[in-house]
């Protein structure tokens, strides 16, 4: 076993662990951070994936902008208080039988499948930048510039949304 | 190379979490989470699959949308979960039934 | 009214109609007077019953040896059947007419002195009006039903009559008797109504009388008539009333001896005697034997003048229903004639003796019974005039010569020596019987006159007595000339007079011995009576009518109260028992019904009412507003999709 082969199984299982542990947690804000760790856990394997480019994106988005979000969001709602926002359960028995329901399924379906390992077409990390980029100016134009859009209209909305101005609503 | 499978069955592992707890906290912030984790098991399957066929960069490339969409959603939810906060008091989900009957 | 004979229809109805419809109106006028003219009711109830006479006596002569006068009105219809009511007045009726609204008229005076300061007095006479009216009814009326609605009218008033002193226990206690024991009788009647009826569809008597053969059905109708005639007349087996109804007052006591009442019973009997068979007419004749011998003797016995009257009336009347059963109505009629006005007489008379030794002991403050001969005695002295009164009709009840009794007695003999021919044979029985009782009767007859008005005086030696008024003696002095023979016949010793040719128009048995034969054999008791004068007849066999009350109280009424009892105790523990048990178990099932109805048909209803409950709160948790349970159901449909697609 390699360096790399350890890399991997790590952070395979800290991405695991964080997110199994995030259904037993109480406190929001361990939750907040426990996600945190998980999809850091998930940037690492996607650098092993050959994806540089969405790891990057991924650390940068998640773990700087919308944890932040999120992590205001807590501090927000629990009024500052000081005293850890503790989240109740419901529908703890339908809940967990589903996930894990799911989660068999899933793993029987993907089990009953056999995928080619492809250890040939390694392409370079350069050349895939490279070709990510004109790619996306070319091909996936259109939907980059919805992409755009998309975030302008959801950056408007929601400071509409949470602006402190009394909405017409009673 | 790292197995497929592997990948696979973080993402089904992370999927599963995150419907386990949307359905189960009562938390509007906790449930967002939940759905982050689930946005990020597409992504895992992306990224992987996108090793079948590393020339093309489909996978990626969905995975970038995704990202932008999950961006997009937690920045609305978070605006609408402060706006309810502000409004009714609360955080729990199941307390907004205001539409009901 | 469509008259059927022509000649002075108009008159005779008019006058028909006056005498009926006067007494009806001294009833009401009787009863709608105010208490405080209750003093004229005796006048105008008189006055009325004068001008009813004055009626009878214009129709008495207007139909005596005529054609007998009938009219009628249609009264309902049934069906095809029209039913009339009318009025059918031959030679018995019309002379029954004159006896009762005379012997009416008579009593109606003398109660006038007689019940003066009663506080009844008004219902008294309306009554007294009444049962004249109901009389009347009888007589004058032409068909069966008609007769039948009358005689129970005559019952009820003599019940109100009888009870009048309604504060007496004994008086009401007879007057129930009175009228129960006719019911019993009238039971009979109707049965035998409704067995004419089912034959002949008509009860009418002109129609009754067409058909002349005899039919099988007559004889059972007969007997049964003859069973309310029991009733009425007092016969053997129905004849306790009787006595008992001495209760009531006086002059009442008169007219139900002399005109309504027992009247009544003999007289259908000569109205309806076509209707009688042969067999039938041995029953009636066996039953007056019986009757009449029971009477005689049960008279002798008696302390009590009223009863010994009253007894005497019960013989009396035996003897007429004997006639009857020999086949000579007429000879009954003419002794019923002839006994209403000597046997009222003889009551108004002790009723005078009543009056007047009430008010001398009311003077004297003295209170023995005056009505029982063993206290009185020698009153001839100090009551003359009701002597007199006494001694006339008492021969006519003896039936000496030269009085009404004699002949009228004459008669029936006669026709019971030419009963059946001249052979020998049990109706000898029925003539001897005729006879003894003849006997008896003087006996008895003789024997109240003496002790009362003869020997010295008893208990009354001390009051001051006084005869009654007036208004009480006159009708007593009519009672008593009408005792006298040439009243009914021109010959002392022939009763074949104007009288009985009248009521009889066919062949007249005659025996000239028998006037001799009678009058020597009552002289012959007349003798004896005297030679046996102060000896006193002890038996309380006798006194108590051979107790026949108790005879029927041990074998009628305590059986009856027993089966009452017995019927009752059934009556509750069983039936009221079944029901009872009946309603506890529609309770019982009323509440299983109502568990029923609320758990089944309630529940069934809920049910599916819940259902749909259970159904839509089921799919509207579905949208609860829950988010989380949405996304649950999403992804179990999703799981259920995937388990499908491995399956």
């Amino acid at each position: 076993m390699n360096l790399l082969n350890f890399i991997f199984y790590f952070l395979e299982s800290v991405a695991a662990l964080s997110a199994v542990s995030m259904i037993f947690i109480r406190n929001v804000f361990y939750g907040a951070l426990l996600l945190i760790t998980c999809l850091i856990a998930l940037a690492g394997l996607y650098v092993l994936a050959f994806a540089e480019f969405i790891a990057v994106t991924q650390i940068l988005i998640y773990a700087g902008g919308i944890l932040v979000v999120i992590i205001f969001g807590i501090m927000l709602t629990s009024k500052i208080s000081g005293k850890p926002l503790v989240v109740e359960h419901a529908n703890l028995f339908s809940g967990t039988l589903a996930g894990l329901s799911f989660l068999g399924l899933l793993i029987y379906f993907l089990s009953a499948q056999k995928f080619n390992v492809f250890s040939t077409a390694k392409p370079l990390p350069e050349a895939s930048l490279h070709t990510f980029g004109i790619e996306l100016m070319s091909d996936f134009i259109l939907p980059f510039e919805i992409a755009g859009i998309l975030l302008l209209i959801a950056l408007i909305g929601a400071a509409v949304i949470s602006s402190s101005i009394k909405s017409k609503k009673v | 190379m790292f197995p497929l499978q592997h990948f696979l069955y973080l993402g089904a592992l992370l999927f599963s979490v995150g419907l386990i707890i949307v359905i189960t906290k009562r938390n509007a912030i906790m449930v967002l989470l939940g759905i982050e984790l689930m946005l990020n098991a597409s992504n895992v399957n992306l990224v992987a699959f996108n090793q079948l066929n590393p020339s093309a960069l489909d996978g990626q490339f969905f995975a970038l949308f995704v990202i932008i969409v999950a961006v997009s959603e937690a920045a609305v939810g978070l605006a609408l979960v402060l706006r309810v906060y502000h409004d009714y008091k609360t955080s729990v989900p199941d307390e907004l039934n205001e539409l009901k009957d | 009214m469509e008259a059927v004979q022509s000649y002075q229809s108009t008159s005779v109805e008019l006058f028909l109609l006056i005498a009926l419809l006067l007494p009806l109106l001294s009833f009401f006028i009787s009863f709608i007077i105010s208490e405080k003219y209750s003093w004229s009711v005796p006048f105008l109830a008189t006055l009325l019953l004068i001008v009813s006479l004055a009626s009878s006596i214009y129709v008495f002569f207007s139909i005596w040896k005529h054609e007998p006068f009938a009219a009628h009105i249609h009264w309902f219809v049934i069906g095809d059947f029209h039913f009339t009511i009318g009025i059918l007045v031959n030679n018995i009726s019309a002379l029954m007419l004159i006896v009762v609204t005379g012997i009416s008229f008579l009593v109606h005076l003398y109660s006038a002195g007689y019940m003066v300061g009663d506080v009844g007095i008004r219902r008294y006479f309306a009554m007294l009006g009444f049962f004249t009216f109901s009389m009347l009814g009888i007589i004058l009326a032409d068909n069966l039903l008609l007769i039948f609605i009358f005689w129970e009218l005559v019952g009820f008033s003599s019940y109100m009559l009888i009870g009048h002193w309604k504060e007496k226990i004994e008086a009401s206690t007879a007057a129930t008797k009175a009228f129960l024991i006719n019911r019993i009788g009238d039971v009979g009647f109707l049965v035998g109504l409704m067995i004419v009826w089912a034959y002949q569809s008509s009860f009418n008597l002109i129609e009754l009388n067409s058909s002349t053969d005899i039919l099988s059905w007559q004889t059972a109708a007969s007997l049964c008539i003859f069973c309310g005639v029991m009733g009425k007349s007092t016969q053997f087996p129905l004849l306790t009333w009787l006595p008992d109804a001495m209760e009531g007052p006086t002059p009442v006591s008169a007219l139900i001896h002399a005109a309504t009442m027992v009247a009544a019973g003999v007289f259908l009997l000569a109205r309806i005697h076509f209707i009688f068979t042969n067999q039938a007419l041995d029953v009636v004749i066996i039953i007056g034997g019986i009757t009449s011998l029971m009477g005689a003797l049960a008279a002798l016995a008696q302390h009590d003048i009223k009863k010994i009257l009253a007894y005497s009336t019960i013989s009396q009347l035996g003897l007429m229903v004997m006639a009857i059963g020999a086949g000579a109505p007429e000879a009954a009629m003419f002794h019923l004639f002839t006994h209403a006005f000597f046997k009222a007489g003889l009551f108004l008379a002790a009723g005078s003796i009543i009056h007047s030794l009430h008010q001398a002991q009311h003077h004297n403050n003295d209170h023995f019974d005056v009505q029982d001969v063993r206290n009185l005695g020698g009153l001839r002295k100090k009551l003359p005039f009701t002597f007199l009164i006494f001694i006339l009709c008492g021969s006519a009840l003896s039936g000496l010569p030269f009085f009404t009794g004699f002949l009228s007695k004459d008669a029936i003999l006669t026709a019971l020596q030419f009963w059946k021919g001249s052979e020998f044979s049990w109706r000898w029985f029925m003539f001897a019987n005729g006879f003894i009782v003849s006997f008896v009767t003087v006996l008895y007859t003789f024997r109240m006159i003496w002790s009362v008005f003869m020997g010295d005086e008893k208990k009354t030696i001390n009051l001051s007595i006084t005869e009654p008024p007036l208004v009480m003696r006159a009708p007593l002095a009519i009672l008593g000339f009408a005792s006298l023979w040439f009243i009914v016949s021109i010959n002392p010793l022939d009763y074949s007079s104007w009288l009985y040719t009248g009521l009889h128009a066919g062949k007249h048995f005659h025996f000239s011995l028998m006037p001799i034969i009678s009058g020597l054999w009552v002289m012959l008791a007349f003798v004896t009576a005297y030679v046996i004068r102060n000896k006193s007849l002890q038996s309380t066999f006798l006194m108590n009518n051979f107790h026949l009350d108790r005879v029927y109280d041990t074998l009628i009424v305590k059986p009856t109260s027993q089966l009452a009892n017995l019927v009752d105790h059934l009556d509750r523990k069983w039936i009221d028992g079944f029901i009872h048990g009946t309603a506890y178990g529609q309770v019982i099932l009323a509440h299983f019904t109502n568990w029923f109805d609320r758990i089944v048909i309630d529940g069934s209803v809920d049910g599916v009412a819940g259902v749909a409950k259970g159904i839509g709160s089921l799919t509207r948790s579905f949208q609860g507003g829950k988010i989380q349970l949405y996304i649950f159901w999403a992804i179990f449909a999703i799981i259920i999709f995937l388990i499908w697609l491995i399956i």
